[in-house]
């Protein structure tokens, strides 16, 4: 028994190293002066010089942080809207979580094909709205399947109580129901941020020549070999990682607090 | 009445539209677009160019062998580590630390890789350090199985490890009650009770794993070809999107043939809390 | 004068009939209990008269104006919901004052309110409590002071002590009826529980299956239950086939006794109910009957003694006395005990007949 335990615990280890290996080793070289990321040269800030320097690669992160923020906040209101129609629906219910879903389990060379079809289609320019909408699109459903559960366990009396004390449909709703759903809206807002921001494929296939997010100009960069401005980037990028998932637990933790009945 | 189902109607009008336009109009679209010719008429020719060619069912097989091994290679260190973490005392944090990696854009990890898998990387230094000398690992097939199992990792120790948490203690109390073993109690009621988890997590693997494109272009080189870089290649590449969508309609049917054999998220609730 | 009114009032949802036909009154400042098994539409007729549902046929009136499809947020009617309903997102003040915050009382005038309901529900010091302090009858009386504070003619409580402990239940049965007394308000308090019932009312509702069985006191309905039904729902007690001879005397298991019901067709088959605690225990040679002790349960304050007759009949006796199991014993009531059911009668009728052979008018509300 014990010699299993601590065989698992080694397991662990290794396991939990191997996941961390990658993130730190480009965090490493990143303070290398050279330009590999072989052979640690000497300690320098100089790629992060040369990133605060590079005009084109802040305003791609402004770029991909508008991106993120409009599109996890228009998912969100949409999303909403979308998981208390769906909760209302008594006979299509099943029916409309299929269709919701869709987007949640296809690939993403699907959606990003299927969408650039569909905006060649429609003609529309492809660019920053092409990508916002398809941010919008990829979002929508995940904020929908955060917000649905705490609409279904939030008890029907408490919409009726609000009524029954005389509030009108609008007090009822944005007084009683969102305060009560707030938890799932907060995790839907969150989880569409980071599928946003966390996005490649799609953005690849929507984006047109003049517009560009950090994955994709990563990835263009990637092609051409190592660069350590990027192992800086992720180093800038690893620690906001941190902070959000720090604010998120907090917010998580409070919303679980006031779920309490 | 109908003011209200009005002022309804209007509320939840752009989540109507957005199924319409971005969930079903998508789809007909690439189902339309994989039976049109590169000269814009309607046409299998695309079915026959695909059914008939050697290269592409090849390469269709070998996406979903390397789907495979990528699955395969996940659950068997995913479901030791989600069992090892639901015995930890402080799980959440442990899981917490599991899933932080999926916070960093994946094009990130998979850019480190091209550091450590590179010729005077560390992984090559290990090597030549236990005297097994220098290989070249980048651009290999190696590479992109061994990258994209350690970016899949978290997907799948996710649903297995919400499984395992999910099983009532008095369910194993019982068992070891009823006279079982605890490694009999693993196999007669924790491993089912997981199964739907463990189903949840190959279909979270395993559909991504025939699609990705990315890490074959940066890792594996052009050497490995899946359905997702074939997809990639015909609409940004040739523009040949008539083709390009016919692989996509493929690559749906093998999405929907791997849902129906692993039915993972109506099986979760069996193993659920509530019970 | 009535204050509310249901006048053939019908609701059905989908293709289930949940309310057939009920009508009823409900007067200024009386504790009224609406009694059933679930699923008999008790809380249909709640959720009507708060508004959340509007009937398909009939009329429900308040203050003598029809008020079928004013929504809920018009009426002078407020809920104590069964779940209490409390909102997660509001301290104990907050959801106290819900109601007067949306009326835009003056903010002096919502705290005094809103403390003058605390202190009625013993929760004075509790208004900046956040709801998870607070145990669940603590949260229950959150939820009466919640309903009261918007002062409404009526307040409705839908099973509202349904969720809490055996001693607490009680003692808040009390403080419900002395709150009901303070405030002279109409409570119409909705229970599948006919102690509860028994013990808080003036009038109770009997409901099954979309119908009003009886209604009346407490005291009534308990002595003179209308029919099989409320006799078996209400208290316990040996309910059996008879025949009626004559007036004043039926026939029970080929045996006759007397009673003290007239103007019933002799020879017309009715029941009898017959109270387990309406039967002493006695010696065979006095008894009316004689029967052999099968079981015996101490409950407290009596016996559930199970005995069965010489014909082979099943008897259940209350009894503050011990018997010994396997005894022969004799059962012994009086005349009065005996309440004789006729088949299908109505309430009006029943009234009708205990009135003709009754010089005491039996006035009936």
């Amino acid at each position: 028994m014990k010699k299993f335990f601590s065989l698992g615990r080694l397991f662990l280890a290794l396991v939990f190293f191997l996941m961390y290996l990658p993130i730190f080793y480009l965090i490493y070289y990143s303070f290398s002066s050279g330009s590999r990321m072989d052979g640690f040269k000497h300690f320098s800030l100089v790629h992060y010089q040369t990133l605060f320097a590079d005009t084109r690669m802040i305003s791609i992160v402004l770029n991909t942080l508008i991106i993120a923020l409009l599109a996890a906040l228009i998912s969100t209101i949409i999303g909403t809207s979308g998981a208390l129609a769906i909760n209302r629906a008594k006979r299509s219910r099943r029916q409309l979580l299929v269709l919701n879903n869709i987007l949640m389990v296809s690939p993403d060379v699907i959606i990003g094909a299927s969408f650039l079809i569909f905006f060649t289609f429609l003609g529309v320019q492809l660019g920053f709205w092409s990508v916002l909408l398809s941010h919008i699109a990829f979002c929508i459903p995940i904020v929908v399947l955060m917000v649905l559960p705490q609409v279904r366990t939030m008890p029907r009396s408490l919409t009726d109580a609000a009524y029954d004390l005389g509030a009108s449909r609008w007090q009822a709703f944005s007084q009683v129901t969102i305060p009560a759903i707030a938890p799932g809206i907060r995790a839907g807002f969150f989880m569409a941020l980071t599928y946003s921001l966390d996005d490649f494929a799609v953005t690849f296939f929507v984006t047109g020549n003049g517009f560009s997010t950090l994955a994709v100009e990563i990835y263009s960069r990637a092609r051409q070999g190592i660069d350590l401005e990027i192992n800086a980037l992720s180093t800038v990028m690893f620690l906001v990682s941190l902070v959000l998932v720090f604010i998120y637990s907090r917010f998580s933790v409070k919303g679980k607090g006031a779920a309490v009945k | 009445m109908t003011k209200h189902n009005f002022g309804r109607l209007f509320f939840t009008l752009p989540y109507y539209l957005w199924l319409l336009l971005f969930v079903i109009a998508p789809l007909v679209l690439i189902f339309y677009q994989s039976f049109l010719g590169l000269d814009g008429h309607l046409t299998v020719q695309n079915y026959l160019t695909y059914a008939r060619s050697a290269t592409y069912l090849k390469m269709t097989l070998n996406s979903v062998w390397y789907a495979f091994l990528i699955t395969a290679i996940t659950l068997m260190i995913a479901y030791p580590l989600a069992y090892l973490i639901a015995q930890l005392k402080r799980r959440d944090f442990w899981l917490a630390l599991m899933i932080l990696p999926t916070w960093i854009n994946l094009l990130l990890k998979t850019y480190a890789f091209i550091g450590i898998l590179s010729q005077s990387g560390p992984l090559n230094a290990l090597t030549k350090a236990l005297g097994l000398g220098s290989h070249q690992l980048l651009f290999t097939d190696a590479a992109f199985v061994i990258v994209a199992a350690y970016i899949e990792l978290p997907f799948m120790v996710l649903p297995i490890y919400n499984a395992i948490v999910g099983i009532r203690p008095s369910l194993i109390n019982a068992s070891l009650d009823l006279g079982a073993s605890r490694v009999q109690t693993f196999w007669r009621v924790i491993f089912p009770l997981t199964k739907g988890g463990v189903e949840a997590g190959i279909q979270a693997v395993f559909i991504p794993a025939l699609s990705l494109f990315m890490i074959t272009r940066l890792i594996g080189g052009n050497r490995v070809i899946t359905l997702g870089t074939a997809i990639e290649e015909h609409f940004l590449t040739t523009q040949n999107w008539g083709l390009g969508s016919t692989i996509g309609v493929v690559l749906v049917v093998a999405m929907l043939i791997v849902m129906l054999l692993t039915d993972g998220a109506n099986a979760v609730k069996k193993g659920g809390k509530r019970g | 004068m009535a204050i509310l009114k249901f006048a053939g009032v019908k609701k059905g949802f989908g293709d289930t009939e949940i309310l057939k036909d009920i009508s009823f009154e409900i007067e200024e400042g009386k504790f009224y209990t609406i009694l059933g098994p679930s699923g008999s539409g008790k809380t249909t007729i709640l959720r009507l008269i708060a508004g959340f549902d509007q009937p398909d046929g009939g009329a429900i009136y308040f203050d003598g104006k029809q008020i079928n499809d004013l929504p809920a947020n018009k009426r002078q009617v407020n809920t104590v919901f069964q779940d209490y309903a409390l909102f997660p997102n509001l301290n104990v003040f907050e959801n106290v004052a819900f109601g007067l915050r949306l009326q835009r009382m003056k903010k002096r005038a919502i705290q005094l309110r809103a403390q003058e309901a605390l202190a009625l529900v013993h929760l004075g010091g509790y208004a900046h409590r956040e709801l998870d302090e607070l145990s669940g009858g603590q949260q229950q009386r959150v939820a009466i002071a919640r309903a009261i504070a918007n002062r409404p003619k009526v307040l409705l409580l839908d099973e509202a002590l349904s969720a809490l402990d055996h001693k607490l239940r009680k003692e808040m049965q009390t403080e419900l009826r002395q709150l009901q007394r303070q405030l002279g308000i109409t409570f119409i308090f909705v229970t599948h529980d006919q102690e509860e019932a028994l013990a808080m009312s003036d009038q109770i509702m009997i409901i099954n299956e979309g119908y009003i069985e009886q209604s009346g006191t407490p005291v009534d309905i308990y002595d003179e239950p209308l029919n099989h039904f409320v006799a078996d729902f209400i208290g316990e007690s040996n309910i059996i086939p008879a025949t009626m001879v004559k007036d004043f005397v039926v026939e029970i298991n080929g045996k006759q006794f007397t009673c003290v019901d007239a103007g019933i067709t002799p020879g017309e088959a009715v029941e009898v109910v017959l109270r387990p605690e309406d039967l002493d225990i006695t010696t065979v040679e006095s008894g009316k009957l004689a029967a052999t002790v099968d079981s015996q349960l101490f409950r407290g304050v009596d016996y559930q003694i199970m005995v069965h007759d010489r014909d082979g009949h099943e008897w259940k006796i209350n009894s503050i006395h011990k018997t010994t199991v396997g005894k022969e014993i004799g059962i012994t009531f009086d005349p009065e005990d005996i309440h004789v059911m006729r088949k299908g009668e109505s309430q009006a009728a029943f009234n009708a007949r205990l009135a003709s052979y009754q010089e005491v008018d039996h006035d009936q509300a």
